[in-house]
């Protein structure tokens, strides 16, 4: 269980997140989702403990983030969204050290991980590509078999194969029963893995749902090919609905459930060439809360 | 103490302390050659083409005899204080801000390991590794006199020598570990310690210079006492004392600080 309660953590700028408040059930996979710089790592600087925050508090599993961070560390796995190695280790050095200092040694686990990534952690780490580096660090948060994971970016540098590798890593974790924090930027691999999504935008909560409830409860896309754009986009514009102009002349509008007919009546007054609707993908969904203010359709 | 980290500091960080081994041995062994013990005048001669406040703010004084005072005030006079003094800054600096300033910290932090503990290992290494460097410099000054010049070295005098500027520097040392931990960049890490410590270091010279500059000598921590006064057999128990205990206050005053501070890693 991850508890994140009104948790406000500014930095000295003034940016920073605000009254963040959500819970992680046991056994859940959540992603955490939002445009670059919304406040994902600092939510997870506050969950780990490396920054206390200046309102509010984070526990897993009922331990304070600040004052049992220790403790807390024996049953989390920790990806971290900048991948910073020690200077002039060897890779094998490297996960041996981890062991060490965990003080556990699950070698089994160890060699699974590292042909599930096809990694060879032998060699300097500076002399790593960036997907050896980061898979490195998702080994060395995955091998001592933790029961809760918090991962920031974890498939950044991957190439495709192996960000199938990790979903299939996370799918098997989540078969048994661990709990997930996962922000990312791959709507593939959050639609595959999570139970339920957290978006955050400029340092504040603006969407938490269930994956399914936040499919349905979405608008429907149509995209039309009007015969004169011009005329199409004037009336459009008058019945107030939003659109956005894609290649070819072709518009995209977004609409809710009660302003379907709304819909269907006003582009009756303009000539129409084509007329599709569009299954939205998640990615559409997540989209909306990527732009500014003025972009949202 | 966490060992695993302990080994891993010392893996990482052993070279740094040989450089500064060898050259402390070469200047050691040079100074040890030079000296005559039945012409000092000789030798002074030759440096006698050197202004004399050059010297002086060196910590080379003219009124020396025997080798005991010629080493406190050839060697540990100047020295024994401003290399140390370099590898104290580069040191504080690896072992707690640059972690942090290049994230590589985090992993440590996701490891059951408490933020004391940690901290506390790389402090203790950095203590450990100032005595080991005054120890085997103390271990090699002796051998060498005693195989050179049997019988002229007083060995008391020379470890009182060795233990207050070993105190001193562990005192420099723990200033640097200060800042390391204070800030979260190397570059303000840095700038602070060697700012302070070097500043300190060249009032210290700057008073050895003339008698009238005495003040600024006394203001700096360098400053406190006479390596050759030490060789003659002043007490130096007191100032052990003081040099210590300013050491663990920062020591602890640093690992208080950085088991609260926000750590943007």
């Amino acid at each position: 269980m991850i508890e994140v309660k009104n948790m406000t953590l500014t930095y000295s700028s003034g940016k920073g997140i605000f009254d963040v408040d959500f819970a992680i059930k046991d056994g859940e996979v959540t992603g955490y989702l939002g445009p670059n710089g919304a406040g994902k790592t600092t939510t997870i600087r506050g969950i780990l403990g490396f920054m206390k925050p200046n309102q509010g508090s984070c526990s897993i599993n009922g331990l304070d983030s600040i004052r049992d961070a220790c403790e807390i560390q024996k049953t989390l796995g920790y990806i971290s969204g900048e991948m910073a190695f020690f200077d002039d280790m060897n890779g094998d050095e490297f996960l041996q050290f981890m062991q060490k200092m965990r003080k556990e040694k699950n070698n089994a686990r160890l060699k699974e991980l590292l042909e599930l990534f096809e990694l060879d952690p032998r060699g300097k780490i500076k002399r790593f590509s960036k997907g050896m580096k980061q898979k490195l660090g998702i080994v060395s948060a995955f091998m001592h078999d933790p029961d809760i994971y918090v991962l920031d970016e974890p498939t950044s540098g991957l190439d495709p194969l192996m960000q199938n590798r990790f979903i299939e890593l996370i799918l098997k974790e989540k078969a048994r029963g661990k709990t997930i924090l996962m922000s990312s930027h791959v709507f593939e691999e959050v639609e595959k893995t999570c139970d339920t999504v957290i978006i955050i935008k400029d340092g504040r909560i603006v969407e938490k749902s269930d994956i399914l409830t936040l499919k349905n409860s979405q608008r429907k896309g149509f995209s039309i090919k009007p015969s004169n754009l011009e005329d199409a986009t004037k009336i459009l514009q008058a019945s107030g609905f939003d659109y956005s102009l894609k290649v070819g002349g072709i518009i995209q509008v977004f609409v809710t459930g009660e302003n379907i007919d709304k819909f269907i009546k006003t582009s009756a007054k303009f000539n129409i060439d084509n007329f599709d609707v569009m299954k939205q993908s998640l990615e559409d969904i997540f989209m909306q809360y990527y732009g500014t203010k003025e972009d949202l359709s | 103490m966490i060992l695993p980290l302990f080994i891993k500091t010392l893996k990482q960080n052993w070279k740094l302390l040989l450089i500064f081994f060898a050259v402390l041995i070469m200047y050691m062994g040079v100074m040890i050659s030079m000296y005559n013990p039945d012409d000092m005048a000789a030798m002074l001669a030759i440096l006698e083409a050197l202004p004399k406040e050059l010297l002086t703010a060196m910590g080379f004084s003219d009124s020396i005899t025997d080798i005991t005072s010629y080493l406190g005030s050839w060697l540990y006079g100047l020295l024994m204080l401003a290399f140390p003094l370099v590898y104290c800054i580069i040191l504080g600096n690896r072992l707690v801000a640059k972690m942090v300033d290049n994230k590589s910290l985090s992993f440590l932090l996701s490891t059951p390991n408490s933020r004391i503990k940690l901290v506390v290992t790389q402090g203790v290494y950095a203590l450990l590794s100032i005595f080991v460097l005054f120890a085997v410099l103390f271990g090699i000054g002796v051998g060498l006199t005693a195989s050179i010049y049997p019988g002229l070295l007083n060995v008391g005098a020379f470890l009182k020598i060795n233990l207050i500027t070993m105190l001193l520097n562990m005192f420099v040392m723990m200033i640097c570990f200060f800042f390391s931990c204070l800030f979260n960049e190397s570059k303000q890490a840095l700038g602070l310690a060697s700012g302070i410590t070097i500043v300190s270091l060249l009032m210290n010279m700057l008073g050895n210079t003339s008698e009238d500059l005495n003040i600024i000598k006394s203001l700096s921590f360098y400053g406190l006492y006479d390596p050759v006064e030490i060789a003659l057999g002043a007490e130096i128990w007191q100032l052990c004392l003081i040099y210590s205990a300013l050491a663990v206050v920062l020591f602890i005053s640093a690992v208080v600080i950085f088991n609260k501070k926000r750590l943007p890693i």
